[in-house]
């Protein structure tokens, strides 16, 4: 039996599909490419597949990430990805297989790209979201507010911005790496909104994530 | 393909995966090379809709055809309906995000009344006019199906067509008439007056209705040619009909997230409160290998690791066990689960319940509809209570604890016994559970008591029957409730309104359609939820109109009156749904059409259960 761990892109309509959702999408997939995979042994047995990190409703992935068990150890895995995209909507797309090497407890970062845009066309300018997201980044504290388990926090983001590169276009695109995993998360949506309310507009984000990092910023395979 | 300009409004709504498409399944076509686009409407939300076995069946057979590109359109909830109406965003058909008035056919399924207004809302924030009338040329033509075209005449302004009975053969023939219509260059009216001539075609311009002073139809006469009595069409033969080989797999959870086989049409029962009973006669079944064979292509080409077997009635199969067997041949080896839903009392068996699914037993549900023998017998419901304890006792041997029970109020004959039955028979279940031996030590037993409003159908020998006033309903309701003594008890009731608007619509004329547009107008949708659904508007509308909504619901008809449904034909007699009517009246059963043939007229389609050897004989 093997650790088997498939990277996979999660685009277009695909977006907007849960992470619940995505379980029970990958769950028909595995079931229905036959590849002899690991089923639980309660009394509703299942498949069993695991995720590495959930990805926020409306967000495209080109890094995610599915684990389960190969039965056979002689299995090809370089066929996985052909063998799962006949079976999976055309907007999440496999493009890797391979034995997992990392735990996904020890995910310590994640980078998204960003493309911004007021939600009402020409309620503000490429211009001036461009100087108010300048000047929104450069403020000493970010504070937000955040639900946690215990209610809601005010926490200062501006420490979790663990990098940030501004890039040249006709768009406000940037990227962004902030904490990921089990222990803190940080949603590019906190800082989107906090920016929002600083710059008086409703703002529209395109936000896909790009990179999983462990601990040093070495990627998630 | 969804819009580019919807992409901004979905993460502001609920649950934006209903609007993308872009599903396992779907088709897409090139549209310069399809003769027909056929937009097919469902109209309520896509959890509900994608749960649709008939949309998925023509779906399917529509686009094998490589000149019809066929796709889906849903009712978008409130939120994004808001989202579109403000952003100038038409309704788009889920494949190619193509606004409706780029279809062909905008087609509908009519399976419940209270969606009705979600037809002319659709129709509305897809640009198309509302009334046939006001639509010209030889495009946009809307048609309408499924059970509620057995009276449609409360929206005949709206739909250009309806089809009567099973689909998929006269849905084909129509559009065929359109290819060779817009080749010919004819004019919409021509290409109405043509479809007209086709059986199970239903052309509602093409008659006019009159009246009586008291408000009675007095006549209904076709005109142009147009036939007098439009019969229903029937797939005689199941194991030949078109069945899909795979869905649509929705991406996100939807209600009935499952593959389905359709394991026979029909229902031998002959309940006389249930409508499906008796337009879909006669019964019709699929042979085992046949189902066996559909329900492995599905689980294959889908995905899903369940399959339902549905049907009116399951356990009435006649093969019922040896098909669960022959399924689980290759089900359980496959990890695919059966589920069996619609089981009888009187149809649940051990073997049954070996075959079944046996994860998540969370409860079993079962319809004795009334409380009292007498009344299951005026209503045809032929279940007895030692039938139910018998089979609540083998559920709760089977480690069972939580039964559910269905029921209705404001049967024809009720009296206030009936309805303080209905609380008795709970509680006796209730004293099953204590008296079981083999009983799940240590727990104790919850029976759910539901009861829902009586509504009276068209096509039923209830047809002529008042429904009870909401006043009364609610006594009834509050009877129940003051007749329970035990917590073990929980007790459910529907809201008696929607039923009353239910009730108007179910059985109303062309006069209704004046309502339906004054709804239109004053923005009511979405009825049969609760978050939407307001009488008072309602009664507003019908005040506006200067129409009585209890003439149509709660006034008792009599057997010689002109049903506004009269020249619809859906074989079974009105003197036989009358003989019903007349058993009901005097307590007496029926017996079903496997015991005995009472010769309600379905025998005339040649074939189903009207021709099986009955047991008795052999």
């Amino acid at each position: 039996m093997k650790n088997v761990r498939v990277f996979y892109e999660k685009n277009g309509p695909c977006k907007y599909i849960s992470h619940l959702d995505t379980n029970r999408v990958m769950l028909r997939a595995v079931g229905k490419s036959r590849l002899n995979i690991w089923h639980t042994e309660g009394f509703n047995r299942h498949a069993y597949i695991t995720f590495a990190l959930p990805l926020s409703l409306g967000f495209g992935s080109t890094c995610e990430s599915m684990d389960f068990r190969i039965l056979d150890d002689d299995e090809d895995l370089s066929v996985i990805p052909e063998r799962l995209n006949a079976c999976l909507p055309e907007g999440i797309r496999v493009y890797r297989c391979a034995e997992a090497v990392h735990k996904p407890a020890a995910i310590e970062s994640a980078c998204y790209e960003i493309i911004l845009e007021p939600m009402k066309e020409n309620e503000i300018s490429f211009e001036e979201l461009s100087d108010k997201l300048g000047s929104f980044l450069a403020l000493p504290e970010i504070i937000v507010q955040k639900k946690t388990k215990k209610g809601m926090k005010d926490v200062d983001l501006k420490p979790y911005i663990l990098a940030y590169e501004r890039h040249e276009g006709e768009k406000v695109a940037f990227s962004l790496t902030l904490p990921a995993g089990t222990t803190l998360n940080i949603n590019p949506n906190l800082l989107i909104g906090a920016l929002a309310d600083y710059a008086g507009v409703e703002l529209y984000a395109d936000i896909t994530r790009t990179g999983i990092f462990m601990q040093g910023g070495a990627d998630f395979v | 393909m969804y819009p580019k300009e919807i992409e901004k409004l979905l993460l502001r709504v609920q649950k934006p995966g209903r609007y993308v498409g872009g599903e396992l399944g779907a088709v897409v076509k090139d549209k310069r090379e399809v003769d027909v686009r056929f937009a097919f409407c469902f109209p309520d939300t896509y959890e509900i809709g994608m749960s649709h076995l008939g949309i998925k069946i023509l779906y399917s057979q529509f686009n094998e055809k490589p000149y019809i590109w066929c796709e889906r359109v849903f009712a978008p909830w409130i939120d994004m309906e808001a989202e579109m109406r403000g952003h100038d965003i038409p309704l788009y058909a889920l494949e190619s995000g193509d606004p409706l008035t780029d279809f062909d056919f905008i087609g509908f399924t009519l399976q419940y009344e209270l969606s009705y207004t979600n037809i002319l809302n659709m129709l509305d924030l897809g640009g198309i006019p509302l009334r046939s009338k006001d639509r010209h040329g030889l495009e946009h033509i809307v048609v309408a199906g499924g059970p509620c075209a057995c009276n449609p005449e409360p929206i005949t302004d709206f739909i250009d067509i309806f089809f009567l009975g099973d689909g998929e053969e006269v849905d084909l023939e129509v559009i065929e008439l359109y290819r060779v219509c817009k080749r010919e260059g004819t004019s919409r009216e021509e290409f109405l007056r043509r479809a007209s001539r086709i059986k199970g075609v239903y052309v509602p311009s093409l008659y006019d209705v009159s009246y009586n002073a008291d408000g009675t139809v007095s006549a209904i006469t076709p005109l142009h040619g147009a036939p007098s009595v439009i019969e229903k069409r029937v797939m005689i033969n199941m194991d030949e009909s078109y069945y899909p080989d795979n869905f649509v797999v929705p991406n996100i959870e939807i209600v009935h997230d499952r593959a389905v086989e359709e394991i026979f049409r029909g229902c031998i029962r002959g309940c006389r409160f249930c409508q499906a009973g008796f337009l879909y006669r006669p019964v019709r079944e699929k042979s085992v290998e046949c189902i066996s064979r559909q329900c492995h292509a599905l689980c294959r080409n889908t995905g899903y690791d369940e399959v339902s077997l549905s049907s009116l009635s399951s356990s009435d199969y006649s093969q019922v066990v040896p098909m669960l067997k022959a399924l689980n041949e290759w089900a359980k080896p496959e990890n695919v689960a059966l589920s069996l839903p619609s089981l009888r009392v009187d149809g649940f068996s051990d073997d049954i319940l070996d075959q079944i699914k046996t994860v998540r037993k969370s409860g079993l549900t079962f319809a004795p509809e009334a409380g009292s023998q007498r009344l299951r017998n005026a209503i045809n419901k032929n279940v007895f209570e030692d039938e139910l304890m018998n089979t609540c006792r083998v559920a709760f041997e089977g480690g069972y604890t939580t039964v559910k029970l269905y029921f209705m109020i404001g049967l024809p004959t009720e009296t206030p016994d009936d309805v303080a039955a209905i609380a008795e028979l709970g509680r006796k279940v209730v004293d099953c559970f204590y008296q079981t031996e083999n009983r799940p030590k240590g727990k104790s037993p919850r029976v759910t008591i539901s009861a829902s409003s009586f509504v009276p159908k068209p096509f039923t020998p209830f047809q002529w029957e008042p429904q009870d006033t909401m006043d009364t309903l609610r006594e009834k309701q509050q009877h129940i409730k003051s007749s329970l003594t035990t917590r073990k008890i929980t007790y459910n009731y529907h809201a008696s309104d929607t039923s009353f608007l239910e009730a108007v619509f179910a059985r109303g004329d062309r006069r209704l359609n004046a309502v339906m547009l004054e709804a239109n107008r004053r923005g009511l949708r979405f009825d049969g939820w609760s978050d939407c659904f307001s009488l008072e508007r309602w009664l507003e509308v019908f005040d506006a109109c200067g129409i009585d909504p209890a003439f149509y619901a709660n006034r008792r008809r009599s057997f010689d009156e002109v049903l506004p449904w009269d020249h619809l034909d859906y074989g079974v007699s009105k003197k036989f749904l009358r003989q019903e009517c007349e058993r009901a009246y005097r307590s007496e059963a029926s017996p079903n059409c496997r015991e005995k043939c009472l010769g309600c007229g379905a025998a005339k389609y040649g074939g189903g259960v009207c021709y099986e050897k009955r047991q008795s004989v052999l």
